[in-house]
């Protein structure tokens, strides 16, 4: 079985290679400045964490498949192919030692997206079967259950019941023609349900037309953090055929990272088409309601707040200033941590790194990083816009003994609106 | 005017500001490429050199090297160069006539034997006797081979004297030869161009008097003054990198200023100081105006073929064959492509749809 998932592997890492890969591979100078930009290597000063390195198996493919050099010193045994053995030495590599952050990507003085080609060789791997555990369970309950932490139906709808009697109001659930389909992560349905609460109240003091979807809830996409585009692809349809059969204007990524980035950037080339409707972020939606001066805030916040930009949403999503106009709005004292926005470090569990329990130790190790960063500005409170980030956030604040209480930004901004 | 004082004596006298005369030297320092280090040694070479007595013979020659020289257009300070030499001899110049004059002449080589410096202008014909051109009776190689036998050197101002310019081309009726070809031992300097740049002459004599006879190439020119090509030091040789040419006088690229070499231009094979020294008084010069270089400071500029003939093409088509070799190019990387494209095609092919269940290794 290991002889055919390797050829299987070996193929997909044949497949993914591109005219963007061959060029990024040949123009790399070898300079080692992406491990400077790495948290996994900032915080252990491990040179194999090189970012650059990570790639190695589909460079190697790269140069003896596509290369003349490369396919001559295979031809005459002086390189040696590559094998499955190599792939068990490099999947701590490709998925505990990367969040796909691309901070690596920013630094890069030729230009190459590193982040990119880690995501490319995770096809290689998981096809392989060199996934590790954590993720192959949770993909699996993804595609099965739908979603990644086994959350069904019931659970979500008894998550409405109680957030509608809470808070006095109706949440729309499939309802047709609606500006915005709003999509959720497991983690709020489950750890954080406060969110759904907040979008109701903000929405309907903006008078928002939206809905929650009954057959797609889950934003989150196991199968790009694990790298299988066949899965992906399955998990975005779903959201598709939820949006096109409720004919809505327009998908809300919830507070999420990767979830933004599975719908809005891999969604279109994974099910292959151009999508009828857009996709934004909450942040992005939250923000044009400011604009349109729809929210009307009753107090603002006085204590010493601070934004933690996932990467997904920030680096990699473009939605920077968005955060910043909608925090200052509902606080008085919001300070920037040293790097913050386009070259945040990441909190070092995205990218599916979280999901993988091998990299705990490791997780917590680099939290270091975020840890100085904080310790510069030392807020009274952290805000960010992923639930991940969040959990993770939450655990290493514990772990290193640090009181700072972790906010959702929708959630601040709906606990300061005035009631009428 | 006292024989003996020195420049500087000369100078004083007649009113010059030390500043004047500093800020002559360091131009010239400038215009011979020397370090800044050297304004202060002209200064003082020249300050107590004693004025030599100078000779300058003209033969066949149309006199546009002593207009070059008169109208020296930078300060004024060079035509006191010239009062400070003191320049005892010169038909054009000199106020008396006929025998008179050739008694001055004969005079300052006498007085001055071995120490004056003889300049020529203009080709000496040799044919028949040296009829073709005589000066009181002697023939114009008879003078100079009198006059240059007590110099203690020779500047050879302009093209004729110095490579038999014009009246040496083809097919030459008067057997015209330069000062080269006649006199063999004596230090010879020459200062061809057709004329020569006016700062250029006085440069080289400026140089000449400060550290005595200068560095010279192959063709005996000063290095300092004709070290580059015209070529290599013209504003128009980036139009020439990239291969942006006017093709007539008329066309776009001559209104934009592009590369005269098509149209003739022999600045690559020419060195002198134009480009950079430039004329009138720094205003301009040949290619700047947007007529191609004539080639006038090289020998037989005059037999290289017409003005108007590129040196050389490369190829009889150059534009056919850069499509050859690109299309070549594109057609070989086309089938390297071709051939890479096929083998990931042949990988996407072989996909195998990835399931839940492929994940687990064991399964």
């Amino acid at each position: 079985m290991s002889g055919a998932a390797f050829a299987r592997g070996y193929n997909a890492l044949k497949e993914q290679i591109d005219a963007p890969i061959a060029a990024f591979l040949s123009s790399c100078v070898h300079c080692g400045m992406c491990a400077e930009a790495c948290l996994f290597f900032t915080e252990t000063g491990d040179p194999q964490y090189t970012p650059i390195r990570k790639v190695e198996p589909l460079r190697r493919v790269w140069e003896q498949e596509y290369t003349f050099w490369g396919k001559l010193s295979k031809a005459l045994g002086l390189s040696k192919p590559l094998t499955d053995q190599d792939l068990t030495d490099w999947e701590t590599l490709v998925y505990d030692s990367c969040t796909l952050c691309g901070r690596c990507s920013m630094v890069c003085p030729v230009g190459n997206d590193i982040a990119y080609m880690i995501r490319k060789t995770r096809e290689g791997m998981a096809a392989a079967g060199h996934a590790p555990e954590g993720l192959i369970g949770a993909t699996q309950r993804a595609i099965t259950i739908g979603s990644p932490m086994g959350v069904k139906l019931p659970a979500l709808q008894a998550q409405i019941r109680h957030t509608e009697k809470e808070f006095d109001l109706k949440i729309p659930v499939d309802v047709e023609g609606t500006d915005y389909l709003c999509m959720l992560s497991s983690m709020e349905i489950m750890n954080f349900p406060e969110y759904i609460g907040s979008i109701a109240r903000i929405f309907k003091q903006a008078d928002v037309s939206w809905t929650l979807s009954s057959e797609a809830f889950e934003a989150t996409n196991s199968g790009i953090q694990i790298g299988v585009s066949d899965i992906a692809a399955q998990l975005v349809q779903r959201i598709v055929d939820a949006a096109e059969k409720l004919k809505v204007k327009a998908v809300i990524s919830p507070e999420c990272g990767h979830a933004y980035m599975a719908i809005r950037w891999e969604g279109p080339n994974l099910v292959g088409k151009r999508f009828g409707f857009k996709v934004v972020h909450i942040l992005e939606v939250l923000d044009e309601l400011r604009a349109q001066g729809r929210l009307k805030v009753a107090d603002r916040e006085t204590r010493k707040l601070t934004y933690h930009d996932p990467c997904q949403i920030g680096r990699r999503g473009g939605v920077l200033e968005q955060p910043r106009n909608l925090i200052n709005m509902v606080a008085e004292n919001f300070v920037e941590m040293p790097e913050a926005g386009k070259m945040n470090w990441c909190c070092g569990a995205g990218g599916g790194v979280s999901t993988n329990e091998r990299a705990d130790a490791l997780r917590l190790k680099t939290f270091a990083r975020k840890k100085s960063q904080l310790d510069a500005v030392n807020p009274d409170a952290l805000v960010s816009a992923c639930s991940n980030c969040r959990i993770h956030l939450e655990e290493g604040l514990e772990e290193y003994h640090m009181d700072i209480p972790l906010l959702s930004l929708t959630e601040t901004i709906a606990d300061h609106l005035s009631d009428t | 005017m006292k024989k003996d004082q020195t420049i500087g004596e000369v100078l004083r006298e007649r009113g010059i500001s030390r500043r004047s005369f500093l800020k002559f030297c360091a131009s010239t320092a400038s215009l011979m490429a020397l370090p800044p280090s050297m304004i202060p040694v002209i200064a003082a070479t020249l300050e107590k050199a004693r004025r030599p007595s100078v000779i300058w013979l003209s033969f066949q020659e149309c006199t546009g090297c002593t207009e070059s020289i008169t109208r020296s257009d930078s300060s004024t300070l060079e035509d006191l160069i010239f009062n400070v030499i003191s320049l005892d001899y010169h038909h054009t110049l000199q106020a008396c006539a006929g025998h008179f004059a050739e008694h001055i002449r004969e005079q300052v080589i006498k007085d001055n034997a071995g120490k004056y410096i003889l300049i020529v202008d203009g080709s000496i014909p040799v044919k028949d006797g040296g009829v073709y051109s005589t000066i009181a009776g002697m023939s114009n190689e008879q003078i100079l081979k009198e006059t240059a036998a007590h110099a203690a050197a020779i500047v050879a101002v302009g093209t004729c004297s110095a490579y038999g310019g014009i009246p040496k081309a083809d097919p030459n009726p008067t057997g015209a030869v330069s000062v080269s070809d006649l006199i063999k031992d004596k230090p010879i300097v020459n200062v061809p161009g057709c004329p020569p740049i006016p700062n250029v002459i006085t440069g080289v004599l400026v140089q000449f008097l400060t550290f005595g006879l200068p560095e010279l190439d192959a063709l005996g020119r000063p290095k300092a003054f004709y070290g580059q090509s015209i070529h290599d030091r013209c504003y128009r040789r980036p139009f020439y990198d990239k291969g942006l040419f006017a093709d007539s006088f008329d066309d776009e690229g001559a209104r934009k200023g592009w590369c005269l070499y098509k149209l003739g231009c022999k600045g690559p094979t020419t060195y002198n100081a134009c480009a950079t020294e430039k004329w009138n008084f720094g205003t301009s010069f040949p290619i700047q105006a947007g007529h191609p270089c004539l080639g006038c400071s090289e020998p037989d500029f005059w037999d290289a073929g017409s003005f108007y003939s590129a040196l050389s093409t490369p190829t009889e088509n150059i534009g056919k064959t850069a499509i050859y070799a690109t299309a070549g190019g594109l057609l070989a990387g086309a089938a390297i492509g071709g051939v890479l494209r096929a083998r990931k095609q042949a990988a996407v092919k072989a996909h195998q749809r990835v399931t839940i269940d492929d994940l687990d290794k064991e399964s």
